[in-house]
């Protein structure tokens, strides 16, 4: 007979299986890698984690509230470039200024979240409104969001973001970057607003079963079309974050991460059926992944093994998912 | 249901207005351009000039982009095949895999001529380059110099940042500069591939290696884009200009935005406007199955060379190392100020 001592271990051990797997990485890579111990790696592997990190978050929500959106990624790119047009000096930047010249800061965010906001309103209104498939709705988006990329650069690209905003990228706090720390406080946030907050618990149960929640008198289609823009917003300020890292955008900016981020979403325990998963867990899927890709680097793998190792980790995740799943339900 | 009838018309509608085009005049016919994509600056500009010069010799260009995958580009090449072309101009995505394509089009009796990027696996009708290899050339003798001025002696450590490493294009750049590097114990190499093309991967790579090497002498990335990412990285580190040095390829606005700014020293140009000149010029050789003699032509004040390979003919155009002295002559694509004279074609 188990005590509930043993049994609340067991739990804990459970809701945080990928952290525990994230320091035993860290671990083994520390001893096996030389160079790797040291506080500027794991500055730069927080850093890394920004982009895909705060990508992940608006993914997860949607997912967990038993939908799906695959437009994140071109949506990130989108709100990258327009940061660029419209701010960087060089390239085809048109370089506007603003005076003071700190209201950049606000005024790029906010135009970055408004830009995403309304991409995933467009998904929401056509996944709740025109009962679409949200996969299919979202892929449109990942493709048409991405040409209107490539149709408003013309494929050229923007460069040169002037020190008012560029300081995000550069300055650090406590060896951690600007926006890494911004990254950090989005998750922060949002872990508050999924956990502690009616509309968190309502996604959730949204998720779980879609019918039940709406016979509790929950506005199912509202909340559903909220998520949406959230993801959309999420990954508008991740574009932001993209463009001032890379002091710019170019027309393929960002590629890749879409998988990236659902790679991070799955290792951090959200499951694609909905109504299960915890932002906390998403970003220690996403460190870890930062953690591998940073490891290649040094070891001077050919990059094909970080898809691979990646395609692997998945893998895992879901096996160790269902893993902690029988054994919950032998707990019960 | 209404609803969904006005989103359909609206689609409909938009995607109408999209394949409206005005009616060129056809002197001469149609050339299709097989653009491999349009997300790196050189193949967008590589369009406007294209279009620009054989109007100049009195064909309509119209270009497919093929989004970098290589069956796009193949379904492409059969679609165009069939609406029988005067001429087909092709910047392959994969080298090998567009092979039978270039023979079906040949069989059917439509020219190919290869821009940029040089296959010598089948005949084609005339392929105008710089040569990959011949970049990675280029850099290597650049670099060479910049480590003896840094070191007084062609030793140090340089970090090579690529382009995905499924493309041909970054994996010949490696191929010329490692060729030309090999001789030289003193210098450590480590090349690492930036996925996708894409510069936070670029970034990334030089994050990580900054502090795992400090003492990097040089990093040489090979397109323009990646070294914006790459200057952001060393930014971000402290670095100012000239700490670490920076040599990148293909001559794109944003690496001589980067040499101004004094970030780079040297960026290999490939001679976009001679490449694209010199399709325009033996266009009309190429769509009457005219003779292409061999020797030295002039193609947009630059001496190049034609030879007779066992892939057709073949033109190659010098590439050149741009720097602080030079970076104002329009000749650079990267100034973007494309010739106005009009193309004359070779009599």
């Amino acid at each position: 007979m188990m005590s509930s001592r043993q049994r609340a271990l067991i739990e804990f051990v459970l809701d945080n299986l990928v952290w525990f797997l994230l320091a035993f990485v860290l671990a083994i890579f520390s001893l096996a890698i030389p160079n790797f111990f040291q506080i500027g790696i794991f500055a730069n592997i927080i850093e890394q984690s920004t982009f895909v990190g705060v990508m992940a978050i608006g993914l997860a929500i949607v997912i967990i509230a038993g939908h799906m959106d695959l437009s994140v990624e071109s949506v990130a790119a989108l709100t990258a470039m327009v940061t660029g047009i419209l701010f960087c000096t060089h390239g085809i930047g048109l370089g506007y200024t603003l005076s003071p010249e700190w209201l950049i800061v606000p005024v790029s965010l906010l135009l970055a979240i408004a830009v995403g906001g309304a991409i995933g309103a467009i998904n929401g209104w056509l996944v709740v409104r025109l009962q679409m498939n949200a996969f299919i709705v979202t892929l449109a988006a990942y493709i048409w969001v991405r040409g209107l990329v490539v149709a408003i650069s013309g494929g050229r690209s923007a460069q040169g973001l002037p020190p008012s905003l560029r300081f995000i990228g550069i300055d650090t706090v406590a060896y951690i970057p600007l926006i890494a720390w911004i990254a950090i406080a989005c998750f922060a946030l949002f872990t508050f607003i999924m956990a502690k907050t009616p509309f968190g618990r309502h996604i959730t149960m949204i998720g779980g079963n879609a019918v039940a929640t709406f016979r509790a008198g929950i506005k199912v289609d509202k909340l559903v079309v909220f998520s949406f823009v959230l993801a959309g917003a999420i990954a508008g300020v991740a574009g932001w974050l993209l463009a001032i890292r890379t002091s710019g955008a170019t027309a393929n900016l960002g590629t890749g991460m879409l998988f990236n981020a659902f790679a991070a979403v799955v290792i951090g325990g959200v499951s694609l059926k909905g109504g299960v998963g915890r932002l906390p867990g998403v970003y220690a899927g996403v460190l870890l992944l930062s953690s591998i890709h940073t490891a290649i680097n040094l070891m001077g793998l050919p990059a094909h093994f970080t898809q691979m190792i990646l395609g692997g980790l998945v893998l895992v995740a879901v096996l160790l998912d269902t893993v902690k799943l029988s054994i919950r339900q032998k707990l019960a | 249901m209404k609803r969904i009838l006005t989103a359909i018309a609206g689609v409909l509608a938009l995607t109408a207005i999209a394949l409206l085009s005005p009616a060129y005049a056809q002197s001469k016919g149609k050339i299709y351009y097989m653009v491999p994509t349009l997300l790196d600056e050189f193949q967008t500009e590589s369009v406007s000039a294209l279009t620009k010069f054989l109007a100049d010799v009195g064909y309509e260009v119209v270009t497919l982009n093929a989004d970098n995958k290589t069956d796009v580009q193949q379904s492409q090449m059969n679609d165009t095949i069939t609406l029988k072309p005067a001429a087909i101009v092709l910047a392959a995505v994969d080298f090998n895999a567009l092979q039978p394509s270039i023979e079906k089009a040949r069989a059917a009796g439509i020219p190919v001529m290869q821009f940029d990027r040089q296959i010598t696996a089948t005949m084609s009708d005339f392929t105008s380059v710089a040569g990959t290899v011949e970049i990675g050339y280029v850099a290597a003798g650049e670099i060479q110099r910049l480590l003896k001025e840094k070191n007084g002696d062609v030793k140090g450590k340089v970090l090579q940042v690529l382009g995905d490493p499924a493309d041909p294009y970054t994996l010949d750049i490696q191929k010329g500069f490692e060729e030309k590097m090999k001789e030289f114990a003193g210098v450590q190499i480590i090349s690492l591939p930036a996925m996708a093309w894409e510069a936070s991967n670029a970034g990334t790579i030089v994050s990580d290696q900054l502090v795992a090497n400090p003492d990097i002498d040089l990093i040489f990335v090979h397109a323009a884009h990646l070294a914006v990412a790459a200057v952001a990285s060393l930014e971000a580190k402290g670095k100012k200009p000239g700490d670490v040095m920076l040599v990148s390829s293909n001559g794109a606005p944003v690496g001589l935005d980067l040499i101004r700014k004094g970030w780079e020293q040297v960026e290999v140009e490939q001679p976009l406007y001679a490449q694209a000149a010199a399709i325009a010029m033996f266009a009309d050789k190429v769509v009457n199955k005219q003779e292409i003699k061999p020797g030295t032509y002039t193609v947009l004040g630059l001496e190049s060379t034609v030879t007779i390979e066992k892939w057709g003919p073949n033109i190659k155009i010098p590439g050149a190392a741009i720097t602080k002295d030079n970076i104002d002559e329009p000749r650079f694509w990267g100034n973007l100020k494309a010739p106005t004279d009009k193309i004359m074609p070779v009599e």
